[in-house]
């Protein structure tokens, strides 16, 4: 038997390289003229046509009601919910299609998508989605009128200094349920005047309604709340691109505006007023705001080896509602120097980067980034009053702007198809203003192996160091009270970090992949005496997938992560006396298991994945802080037999358990602080099983 | 209003910089003129006689690799002749293949078709796709681009992903009618495969719901190239997560500087072991930046957890117990972010 071999060197990679070339730039439909396609039948091409598409049905039960297991899945009750999802697909002779899908039709987690048109033509598609954010169910509050703009204390209610004197304090406690509902809808369009040409439409309005935590305050006297979550936020994108083989450019649209239906939250004073009606207060909940950006992107293919893209943006911000009363209190009655926010924000960024294939071995980047924040709100000098209580003095509102500048060159030595190096230099200005220091200038230095040995384990081992230099730390003289002078806040102080990364991967086929890494990055703000001084990080991941035999898979992945900081106060404010660490650890664990039984009718998975996180917290010379502990366990069953050729019957059942341990809310009773009406929550701590069985029909 | 002007260092080095490479590139395209007149493989062999035909002798659903289901793909629209089986079928992706005389040197003959490789035969070399392809990444990723380089792909080349070699086919399956890397709940199992950090960060106790299926990561992450420094869908990060996030857009009245400037400063998108995705809890957090004489400077020690009067800094929500409104405040009064 004749065996021919062909030896795959990097020559014919070239080779390859070379071939495609030519063909790349060809449009699919630009058959060569000189391709002689006459027998091209296609006669065992398979084309799908007609309608085809499945539904399913069936049952599902979870055992017990828990708004952080159902935090965003939307099976935070117990009992029994309906199992309904149905795919429908339709493909026609002319490239016209529909493809429509139904998710969790029973659940607040409901999804609709309808996708058609005909192909190369002209598409329509029409989402609905639903976000269901299960926050609590263990709150409780004193306050009426939970969930409007106005909460109000019970008829009777005995107002005292402290939350042990509210006579009445338990007696008027309501059970609450915080959690928020997105419903988003979506209609997109997109036309092909042209096969160069592409337009898109998108328009999309979200309705969030519910409640979430805030609280309100009195001077030190505080109150958590129930704040009023109904707000719609319309969106449009309109696009058209334009694509040739040299050059491609897209012009974009894009406006969001937000809308608020509660301007404000107001609340009755709990507390004994501290001075004469400061009886309510009120804050302000997000404003009305829009946003609007004008997008350009752009690529050109200069030669073969040289491509150019550059990106232009330029938006506004503007917030211009109207300003509530600087108090409620009667007695505190300040002048505004103007009735609404008048507030404004011009964005602009531009990027520009040029990429060169040199030689064969031999690419290099140059980019340049541009982003500049400009806050174009008036600044003036507002009387203000303490928490409706008191009156201060006069500030002036900061209009932060800032601009970054930033240049990369980079570089990429191929020495072979397996070795390749990568190295580069990044220059980064930011300057701000308003704030304490008003340019920060970084430096950064990074280099970049990959290898794959001759036993195919890819290598890649990276590192970085980098600079940050401050030009001076000022105080900014309209803040009051004024800051340490010993404090460098992290994101304007001086800085370096070392960073660096190694991991290994192995793919002994495409199915099955084996990788480690071990990433690890260390900030130091040595200069820095107030503030955070060190900070550094390392991760630990081990990761595979498996081809066990024909019918069976195993996939796994092991991780440790270490998030550690160090800071410093002054309480004297005089010298740092006081330091701090935090040190977050997370392990991970899990595992997964497939396997194919009776001729692949019998599918038979489970998964399970295990993670448990630490934060220690040390102050220095003190007691220690209890750790703060979660843990989670999870595990899946899920079986599926196919009855026949289009019915199959699914089931799952999935257990998951989750403990936490968070010394700022185990404990904390409503009246635990004397200062602050509590909700009483109590940490999520959690046993639920969900078993789901339904049948698919496919046709 | 503010005074910032581009910096003199910027516009000395990278004007000169870009002058550079454009010099280069030209030298450079001068030399690629001299190879373009060099025949290529195209012009020296030819497409098979059957097309698709030929290929789908052998590779129906019993073969090691089936490709029946490309027929329930957008790639299989035979009346949108933009797509392959517009065109030139199999061969518009995988190339003419190269027949056995050619690859010990000789050219192809006229005439010369693709071929049904016998038994113990090694199958000349196409291109073909994906992690064990012998063929170079970028000659992969270079056939897909002939194809999809426009709208969203514009910023491919030169993307961080193409600079770190990863081949289309690394994340998206063609023969396939549900690519996984499409679909939302699929998506996060494909990127995990190389940012396994990534899935970690998923499963702690404050996060974004993507273990739900509820998000994916291409709601914020631009996978085929962007201008932002991450990926991101938007130019800037705080654009990105005002996305779903527009009341904490404002600008405000009264703005917290670290707000406006990146949200990133305070939190961590992945996950956090804190609560709302916070990078480290309260009064610590705020105490990285707030100094100032009286309460903010004080050490809030475990003492004050415990005793007859727990304390207000540290528990429930600590600073927020009183400085509620930290993403900015519209208040006339919300100065320190209390109304």
């Amino acid at each position: 038997m004749k065996k021919t071999t062909y030896r795959l060197n990097s020559a014919l990679g070239r080779i390859v390289l070379i071939l495609t070339l030519p063909l790349c730039s060809l449009s699919a439909a630009d058959i060569p003229e000189d391709v002689d396609t006459s027998r091209w039948n296609c006669k065992n091409c398979e084309f799908e046509e007609g309608l085809s598409g499945s539904f399913s049905l069936g049952l599902g039960t979870v055992s017990d009601e828990s708004f952080k297991f159902g935090e965003y899945n939307a099976l935070y009750q117990d009992g029994a919910f309906p199992i309904a999802d149905a795919e429908l697909r339709y493909r026609g002779e002319e490239a016209d299609y529909l493809n429509l899908k139904l998710q969790d039709l029973a659940l607040d987690s409901r999804v609709l998508e309808i996708d058609g048109g005909q192909q190369g033509n002209y598409r329509l598609m029409l989402n609905y989605q639903q976000l269901s954010h299960a926050i609590s169910n263990s709150a409780q509050t004193p306050y009426r009128g939970s969930g409007s703009d106005t909460l109000v204390l019970p008829a009777g209610w005995v107002d005292a200094g402290a939350t042990s004197g509210m006579t009445q304090l338990d007696a008027s406690l309501r059970d609450l349920e915080l959690k928020t509902q997105r419903n988003r809808l979506e209609f997109g369009a997109a036309y092909i005047p042209h096969s160069e040409w592409e337009t898109a439409l998108k328009v999309r309005q979200e309705i969030r309604e519910g409640s979430k935590r805030s609280t309100g305050s009195f001077f030190f006297n505080s109150a958590q709340l129930i704040e009023p979550v109904d707000y719609v936020t319309n969106e449009l994108d309109v696009s058209a691109t334009y694509t040739t083989r040299e050059w491609q450019s897209r012009v974009a649209y894009y406006a969001s505006v937000f809308t608020n239906h509660n301007e404000s939250l107001s609340w009755d004073n709990a507390y004994n007023p501290l001075t004469a009606g400061a009886d309510e207060g009120q804050l302000a909940l997000p404003p009305d705001n829009q946003f609007h950006q004008l997008q350009f992107s752009t690529g050109y293919q200069m030669s073969r080896a040289t491509r150019f893209n550059a990106e232009l943006a330029v938006g506004r911000m503007e917030q211009d509602e109207d300003l509530l009363a600087a108090s409620l209190n009667p007695n505190r009655v300040v002048l505004l120097p103007r009735t609404s926010a008048n507030a404004q924000v011009d964005t602009t960024t531009l990027n520009l980067q040029m990429n060169s294939r040199i030689s064969e071995q031999l690419n290099v980047k140059a980019a340049y980034r541009y982003n500049d924040h400009d806050n174009q709100t008036p600044s003036e000098l507002f009387d203000w009053i303490t928490t409706d209580t008191f009156s201060a003095v006069a500030r002036t509102n900061l209009p932060y702007s800032f601009t970054d500048n930033e240049l990369d060159l980079s570089a990429d030595y191929r020495f072979s198809q397996r070795t390749k190096l990568s190295a580069g230099y990044q220059h980064k200005i930011k300057q701000r203003t308003n704030q304490e220091v008003d340019e920060t200038s970084e430096d950064s230095l990074w280099g970049k192996l990959s290898y794959r040995s001759d036993n195919d384990i890819d290598w890649l081992i990276k590192a970085e160091h980098a600079q940050r230099d401050a030009s001076g730390y000022n105080l900014v003289a309209q803040t009051d009270p004024s800051q340490s002078l010993l404090m460098r806040k992290y994101n304007l102080a001086d800085r370096v970090r070392e960073a660096g990364s190694i991991s290994a991967s192995f793919n002994p086929n495409e199915s099955s992949t084996l990788s480690l890494s071990v990433d690890l990055a260390q900030d130091d703000y040595s200069d820095s005496l107030v503030g955070l001084t060190e900070s550094n990080e390392i991760h630990y991941n081990l990761d595979s997938s498996f081809i066990l035999s024909e019918s069976t898979s195993l996939h796994d992945f092991a991780g440790r992560e270490v998030i550690k900081s160090h800071q410093a106060g002054s309480q004297t404010f005089s010298v740092a006396d006081w330091f701090a660490l935090n040190r977050d650890t997370t392990d991970s664990f899990g595992v997964g298991l497939k396997h194919l039984l009776m001729e692949n009718k019998l599918e038979l998975g489970a998964d399970l994945v295990l993670m448990h996180a630490r934060g220690e917290i040390r102050i220095e010379n003190t007691a220690n802080f209890p750790d703060l502990e979660t843990n989670l366990e999870t595990l899946k069953f899920y079986a599926s037999y196919q009855l026949r050729e289009n019915m199959t019957v699914n089931a799952a059942y999935w257990y998951e358990r989750y403990d936490a341990k968070d010394w700022a809310l185990d404990n904390i009773d409503v009246d635990t602080l004397s200062s602050v009406i509590g909700f009483g929550e109590t940490v999520p701590d959690y046993s639920v099983q969900a078993l789901m069985v339904s049948l698919r029909y496919k046709f | 209003m503010k005074t910032i002007t581009t910096p003199g260092l910027l516009r000395l080095i990278l004007f000169p910089l870009l002058a550079g490479i454009m010099g280069l590139n030209l030298a450079h395209a001068q030399q690629v003129e001299q190879v373009d007149t060099e025949p290529t493989l195209a012009t020296l062999q030819k497409y098979s006689e059957k097309g698709a035909d030929t290929c789908l002798k052998c590779h129906d659903e019993d073969s090691e690799f089936p490709v029946l289901n490309i027929f329930k793909t957008k790639h299989a629209m035979a009346a949108d002749t933009r797509t392959p089986f517009g065109g030139l079928q199999c061969e518009s992706c995988h190339g003419p293949a190269v027949n056995n005389e050619w690859m010990q040197g000789d050219q192809p003959e006229d005439g010369h078709t693709v071929n049904k490789v016998k038994d113990g035969e090694q199958r000349p070399p196409m291109l073909n796709f994906g992690l064990k392809s012998k063929q170079p990444v970028a000659a992969q990723n270079r056939m897909c681009l002939g194809c999809h380089q426009g709208n969203t792909h514009i910023g491919w080349q030169g993307s961080q992903h193409e600079n770190s070699d990863i081949s289309c086919a690394s994340c998206h399956k063609i023969h396939t009618p549900h690519d996984p890397v499409l679909d939302r709940v699929k998506q996060p199992e494909v990127c995990y495969q190389c940012h396994q950090q990534q899935r970690a960060e998923f499963y702690k106790p404050s996060t974004h719901p993507l273990r739900f299926g509820q998000l994916s990561c291409s709601d914020c992450h631009a996978s085929h190239g962007s201008a932002g420094s991450t990926l991101l869908n938007k130019p800037t990060l705080n654009q990105t997560c005002f996305s779903c996030h527009a009341e904490k857009r404002g600008p405000f009245l009264w703005e917290h500087a670290p707000a406006a400037e990146d949200c990133s400063l305070c939190h961590t998108p992945h996950g956090s072991i804190h609560p709302a995705l916070l990078k480290k809890r309260a009064p610590l957090l705020c105490q990285q930046c707030h100094s100032q004489r009286g309460h903010p400077s004080v050490a809030l020690t475990a003492s004050g957890l415990t005793g007859s009067n727990p304390s207000r800094l540290l528990l429930l929500g600590s600073c927020t117990n009183c400085h509620s409104q930290v993403h900015g405040s519209n208040h006339p009064s919300g100065v320190k972010m209390m109304r």
